[in-house]
């Protein structure tokens, strides 16, 4: 019985000693409590306790406070620590309102650091991390009508070059800049004029106070012409209070991006749909070709850098981007959130967007192009050729915008090359409607350098009827196989067989282009002598013309 | 003295009132122990039967049940690790919610935000473990000392009928929080009691007989783990198969009662040798013939038909070895509650299959089996199993080794040997399957059934009968072949149960560890 006492005793002592650590621990040694019990007010120490922001309308329970003291509601002048006391910078919304994870991400019920910053493994949405703030904003907005990176450069300039930084704050910028001029007063703060709404007749406005008012005012403003105006007013509607976001939004918009991928359902079919890539769980990723850390953050960044090395087999080019340019994608990636929540906390531009079909993207030509067709066809329409793939033409090409009209680039805009990777872009497929593709049409000839279509003899439609003797196709195999393929199929050249192509291309454009020849392209003009072939006149032309026709299905 | 005063004496009725609440705190202590405190001989044994919850256990107990190597503390230390789950599975359904919506989101409130929650959730976790060990190596120790033999055979039944539930209660709870663990290890045992339409499906006659189907709708309450098979689960494992657990433990220590104490080999009074000199009590008054009548019993009790120098008191020794044993285990479920978290993956998401989804890790050999038939590793050979078990006492009928460990003839070296047979052939034919394939390899279109008749399972269990009925011939008596045919399992589902935990990776392929398993 001895033993069985001395067992007793002894063990009973260790679960108490047992007890008491764990108590300790609980009661002490947590570190939010030893967080709290290092902070002080202006009347001593804080009270600790388990802070939390509760909205049970989002079904949020955030107690990221209890570490974060100073951001809670109500809790000011606090001195210690400068993670504990800091202050929640100035956003638009007031963290109090929605919760920090809405925003952040990471997992708001966690009271242990690892836990909350969800960098522990099997946490589906980790932090996103403090230089990609913004991104958070994705969560519930789209913003919308943004434009390419350069207009929204060149908006951001001009704002500067204007002076308009002497009376007006910006993304915490200018403002109050000559204080001692007699009678300043500082204009609003447009950081988030785009957001809460700007009065349209500013410049009027201006004008008329600049005419009227005091002398600051006279100084401080005069005319603007139209077009910096429209740049001052594309910015304007851009400055929702998440400046790199909208920067990196616009990036997206110039590098073409939507022509292989899909969000919020318009873009190409290519690529994955990119809507809610932002949300994805980094534990499902595969990071075997990825280096360094296992987060959402890198696989985005190396991804760009070198799409194929990260996924095997993919037909994402390598784009050679900067360093700058991949931050800024990622950013926007990480942005592709939308969370799902009650629409009655829908902001305005997502209930547009969703439901009454307004445009993330400027509709300009530029944008547009920018948006869907940059990747593909060229930042400034020249083509571009990717190792392994079939090149893509040259859009801008001032000998090929000469011969088509613009019905015939609005079709083939609007349906594509089936079997190729031009996408169809009208509205069931791509998502364009008529009045952008006419918009994009027009930014192609004035890439062209303001081509216009020029009339020729033929007119539009068909009338090379087909010689019997077969011609067609010899000459074809001949002169044009090497580059078109056989039957048509395409290679180097685009492919001849394609149904849209000759649905949609008269004869003219094609006897003018063999003809002619495409200025800057492989594509010769095939009526001038050359030592490696023989020329072909108009008849031989025709009958190549007659053969392709061949190809269309018989309607 | 309360009569001094009142007679004649003329004290005021408040002066006995300050009297009364002076004398309240030994009045209360004498009322509540209504026999005494246990100094003597008498009131020790009045102490333990005349109280509601002491009374189970005999008043003296013989000297050979209290040696620790006759027991090892196991039945105790399953009852302790029972105890410890059940107070803190309790304090956990102050804040747990069964609903599919709130489940997940309530065991994090309770991990980072409910007082201790975490060493809460952990140690009820923990314990639970613990019970599932010991009850299995109670089971063991059981049968290693021949303890089932007549008149104890039902308490062996019974003791089987607890094992299912302890495991049924440590599977229901496992669905609760709602992770990803959770859902696909459910949803493997779900399919797991579908499992015998592989058997009906194969004979074609699923339309008129869906036992399988059945099975997992009762169990599920619907055709995928939702919120019934949460709330069904839920209720299973709070009331029902606890209630179910008393009620099979009430008559599991009646029974130890009734059958004569543990049991014990028939010359244990002089195995025990003489007393050590500081022993006390033993007894404090020379025993003397008395007669009462107490009751009319029929069957045994430690001190029928012999002396009672080779017993005991129960208070205090008894009560010191299990109290001991209950603090030994709280304390080893405590410190490995500090250790080590309970896991909790993400939500559970229909969506997207854990890979590889595993069943909790005392189904793990059962699973291992099941990836080569889902009947026979999942319903057939646990039923073969469980049935198997519960017959040993009816079979073995002999006498010899009750109550010493690997009793019966062969003894030990039996048991070592069957142990090499027994793990041996396991290893070689799991070796076989993952090297080489299984039938479906070479014959891809041979029937199911052929694959659910002839498996690695089946061929293991046929290898362990034939090996137990030639010990039979070999000693000539069926504890010896029971003996071996036990080991054999034993060892064999340790075995599976450990290539099901460490070498099954995604698609339930064979890795050598996990950073062999690919990345998806």
């Amino acid at each position: 019985m001895k033993k069985n006492k001395h067992l007793l005793l002894w063990s009973s002592l260790g679960v108490l000693a047992l007890l008491v650590a764990g108590a300790a621990e609980e009661n002490f040694l947590k570190e939010w409590r030893r967080l709290q019990r290092s902070a002080r007010n202006g009347a001593g120490p804080i009270d600790v306790r388990l802070r939390q922001i509760v909205v049970p309308a989002l079904a949020v329970t955030d107690r990221c406070v209890s570490c974060h003291v100073g951001m809670a509601p109500g809790e000011q002048e606090l001195s210690g620590p400068a993670a504990v006391v800091a202050a929640h910078r100035d956003v638009v919304h007031d963290p109090a309102s929605f919760g920090c994870t809405v925003c952040h991400a990471g997992q708001g019920r966690a009271t242990e650091k690892k836990a909350a910053h969800g960098t522990k493994p099997h946490w589906p949405q980790p932090m996103i991390p403090a230089s990609f703030a913004y991104a958070g904003c994705g969560s519930c907005h789209t913003h919308l009508k943004v434009p390419n990176l350069e207009q929204l450069r060149r908006g951001a300039s001009l704002f500067e070059r204007y002076d308009c930084l002497n009376c007006h704050r910006l993304d915490g910028r200018g403002g109050g800049l000559r204080p001692e001029m007699p009678g300043f007063k500082e204009g609003p703060d447009l950081s988030r004029a785009g957001a809460r709404g700007h009065r349209q007749d500013w410049y009027e406005h201006h004008l008329d106070r600049a005419a009227s008012g005091d002398a600051v005012w006279r100084e401080a403003f005069g005319p603007i012409p139209e077009a910096d105006r429209q740049a001052l007013e594309t910015l304007l509607t851009c400055s929702v209070g998440a400046p790199g976001l909208i920067e990196a939004k616009s990036l997206f918009h110039s590098l073409g991006c939507r022509g292989c991928h899909k969000v919020g359902g318009v873009g190409g079919d290519d690529g994955p749909d990119l809507t809610r890539v932002g949300e994805r769980d980094p534990g499902r990723l595969d990071f075997s070709r990825v280096p360094g850390e296992r987060t959402l953050t890198n696989w985005f960044a190396e991804h760009f850098r070198a799409p194929a090395v990260v996924v095997p087999g993919s037909l994402m080019p390598w784009l050679g981007l900067s360093d700058e340019q991949v931050h800024l994608l990622t950013y926007y990636m990480l942005s592709l959130r939308l969370s799902e929540f009650p629409e009655a906390f829908w902001p305005k531009d997502r209930i547009l967007a969703e439901r009454f079909s307004e445009r993330e993207f400027r509709t300009d030509g530029a944008t547009l192009y920018g948006t869907f067709c940059a990747s593909c066809h060229g930042r400034s329409g020249q083509g571009m050729r990717y190792p392994g793939m079939a090149p893509f033409p040259g859009v801008a090409n001032p000998d090929f915008l000469a011969l088509a009209p613009d019905s015939f680039l609005m079709e083939t805009i609007r349906r594509g090359r089936p079997g190729r990777r031009m996408p169809a872009w009208g509205e069931k497929e791509g998502g364009l409607r008529p009045e952008e593709i006419s918009n994009i049409v027009r930014h192609l000839r004035e890439m062209g350098g303001d081509v216009p279509y020029r009339e020729g003899a033929g007119g539009p439609g068909r009338w090379i009827v087909s010689s019997a003797d077969g011609s067609g196709r010899i000459l074809y195999d001949s002169h044009c196989a090497g580059c078109h393929g056989e039957k048509g199929s395409g290679g180097e050249g685009p492919a001849l067989n394609n149904p849209v192509l000759l649905d949609t291309a008269s004869d003219r454009y094609l006897l003018e282009t063999v003809r002619a020849g495409r200025r800057g392209t492989v594509m010769e003009a095939f009526s001038r002598p050359s030592a490696v072939r023989s020329t072909l006149s108009v008849t031989e032309i025709e009958a190549i013309i007659a053969y392709l026709r061949s190809w269309e299905e018989k309607k | 003295m309360n009569a001094d005063r009142l007679e004649g004496s003329g004290r005021p009725a408040l002066r006995r009132f300050f009297d009364n609440l002076k004398a309240l705190p030994g009045r209360f202590a004498a009322s509540a122990a209504r026999n005494g405190l246990p100094a003597s001989d008498r009131t020790r044994s009045t102490f333990v039967f005349g109280n509601v919850f002491l009374h189970i256990h005999p008043v003296r107990v013989h000297r050979w049940s209290l040696r620790w190597s006759t027991t090892l503390g196991l039945g105790v230390a399953s009852m302790a690790a029972f105890l410890v789950t059940l107070a803190t599975g309790v304090l956990l359904m102050f804040y747990y919610k069964p609903y599919p919506e709130a489940a997940y989101q309530s065991i994090q409130d309770i991990l980072f935000v409910v007082p201790s929650g975490r060493l809460i959730r952990n140690l009820h976790r923990w314990a639970a473990n613990v019970m599932v060990v010991t009850v299995f190596l109670h089971m063991a120790r059981v049968f290693y000392t021949a303890s089932y033999r007549s008149p104890r055979e039902f308490n062996w039944v019974v003791g089987i009928g607890l094992f299912a539930v302890t495991l049924g209660l440590a599977f229901t709870g496992y669905l609760l929080p709602w992770d990803q663990l959770a859902y696909w290890a459910i949803t493997i045992g779900a399919n797991i009691a579908q499992s015998p339409r592989e058997v009906t499906d194969a004979l074609g006659i699923t339309a008129f007989f869906d036992l399988g189907g059945l099975q997992k709708l009762l169990l599920l309450g619907s055709d995928t783990v939702g919120e019934e098979a949460l709330i069904r689960f839920y209720l299973l494992h709070v009331m029902l198969l606890p209630l179910g657990l008393a009620c099979l433990l009430a008559v599991h220590f009646w029974r130890i009662r009734k059958d004569g104490g543990l049991a014990r080999p028939a010359d244990a009074d002089s195995r025990v040798g003489p007393l050590a000199k500081d022993t006390y009590p033993v007894f404090t008054e020379l025993p003397a013939k008395t007669y009462h009548l107490a009751a009319l019993v029929r069957g045994r009790s430690p001190a029928v038909g012999r002396g009672p120098e080779a017993t005991l008191p129960s208070m205090p020794h008894l009560f010191y070895a299990e109290a001991a044993v209950f603090m030994l285990t709280v304390f080893v479920c405590l410190l490995l509650s500090l250790l080590a978290d309970a896991p909790l993956k993400e939500l559970a998401n229909p969506l997207v299959p854990e890979n590889p989804a595993k069943a909790p890790w005392y189904f793990l050999g059962l699973q291992e089996l099941v990836s080569y038939s889902a009947f026979m590793g999942g319903v057939g050979i646990p039923a073969v199993a469980l049935l198997g078990l519960a017959l040993i006492p009816y079979l073995d009928r002999e006498t010899e080794g009750t109550g010493q460990w690997f009793g019966g003839p062969g003894g030990w070296p039996l048991v070592a040997k069957a142990a090499c047979v027994g793990t041996l052939s396991v290893l070689v034919l799991e070796a076989a399957a993952i090297r080489f394939g299984w039938i479906r390899e070479w014959f891809p279109h041979v029937p199911q059934l052929v694959v659910t008749v002839f498996n690695p399972g089946t061929l293991l269990a046929v290898i362990y009968g034939a090996y137990s009925t030639w010990l039979v011939n070999r000693y000539d008596s069926t504890r010896a072949g029971a003996l071996g045919l036990f080991t054999c399992f034993l060892c064999g589902f340790v075995v599976l149960t450990v290539v099901g935990t460490f070498f099954r990776g995604p698609n339930w392929s064979f890795y050598w560890s996990p950073a062999h398993w690919p990345v998806h």
